[in-house]
């Protein structure tokens, strides 16, 4: 119970600073909308962790809940950060195009 | 006939010189990309006669190619040739490479380390680095082409504009030799001289490219 609580608060903070950083336009509105779906997701899925225990074992995994929100967890992670890759690749490339125009602009 | 040269440069201060100063008679044109250098490399490529283009960042090999060759198809060039400015190939021998455009035998020439003339090459580079890079052109691009890296090249023109370099970095050279083989660029390798000076492009480096190559294809 206390681990869920902990958990929650920490959800609750980074809940705050995405309000906060939305507020400040820092962020996107997809991204927004992404990263808003995603903590709230992690919080049902923590206040629910008995019902999702149960269904863990319907399915017939050996594992906890709280194990198998892990394993989710780093696939996500995993793929934030490959489309993280994605987007640097392709701001690179933007970046070298500016460079080259303003090299054959600049003569 | 307008024959241009490019000349990617960064921090080169100690070759651009002797290398314009080399390259001068067989061209017309000389055009020196300054890779955002720390060093005096823009001013001493001018005053040996070169035109200089700066990039604002340093962005690495590939990218000053690109700049370079956007820059000799807009002023004009029939045919581009790629040269190092590290100093490592011979001037003497882009007539070679330009023959056989000139003669109409191929639209790309590319200069090989590994036909009848002799490199200096590293041991570890001529048995190890290389047949992996052959091995691993073959494999997965269908390239037989026995220089999977030379950087010493001549495009007619029209093979340059259909030539996209989206590499910034050394994977430029596997970038292009995919692409001659995509879009079915007459290809002929000629036999380079390569005075190697520094070891140049390490194992790492090797897998940096394969890196790069796989993101290419992946954001492509």
């Amino acid at each position: 119970m206390f681990q869920q609580i902990l958990a929650l608060i920490i959800i609750i903070f980074f809940l705050v600073r995405l309000f906060r950083q939305k507020k400040k336009q820092s962020v996107s509105g997809n991204e927004f909308l992404l990263w808003l779906i995603f903590w709230l997701l992690a919080a049902a899925a923590i206040i629910f962790l008995k019902p999702i225990d149960q269904l863990v074992k319907a399915l017939g995994f050996s594992g906890a809940a709280i194990n198998i929100l892990l394993y989710i967890t780093v696939l996500i992670l995993i793929y934030l950060v490959f489309r993280l890759r994605l987007t640097i690749a392709k701001m690179e490339k933007n970046i070298s195009t500016l460079n080259e125009t303003i090299a054959i602009k600049k003569l | 006939m307008k024959i241009s040269c490019v000349i990617p440069a960064y921090n080169e201060a100690s070759h651009i010189l002797a290398v314009v100063t080399q390259v001068r008679p067989f061209v017309n044109e000389i055009i020196v990309v300054d890779d955002c250098s720390k060093d005096d490399t823009a001013r001493l490529a001018k005053n040996a006669g070169a035109l200089v283009l700066h990039h604002v960042i340093n962005r690495g090999q590939g990218a000053a190619l690109r700049t370079g060759t956007a820059y000799a198809l807009i002023n004009g060039a029939d045919i581009i040739i790629h040269f190092d400015a590290d100093g490592q190939f011979s001037a003497t021998e882009i007539p070679d490479l330009i023959r056989p455009i000139l003669e109409k035998r191929a639209e790309t020439v590319l200069g090989s380390r590994f036909l009848n003339k002799k490199s200096d090459l590293p041991w570890s580079k001529e048995h190890l680095i290389m047949p992996l890079a052959r091995g691993i052109n073959r494999l997965f691009f269908n390239i037989r082409l026995s220089d999977p890296q030379s950087g010493f090249r001549a495009l007619s023109r029209d093979a340059a504009s259909k030539i996209k370099i989206q590499n910034d970095g050394m994977a430029h050279c596997s970038e292009i030799l995919y692409q001659l083989m995509a879009k079915k660029i007459k290809v002929q390798e000629v036999p380079i001289t390569v005075t190697y000076n520094e070891y140049g492009q390490k194992f790492s480096g090797g897998l940096k490219i394969i890196k790069d190559l796989l993101i290419q294809k992946l954001i492509n």
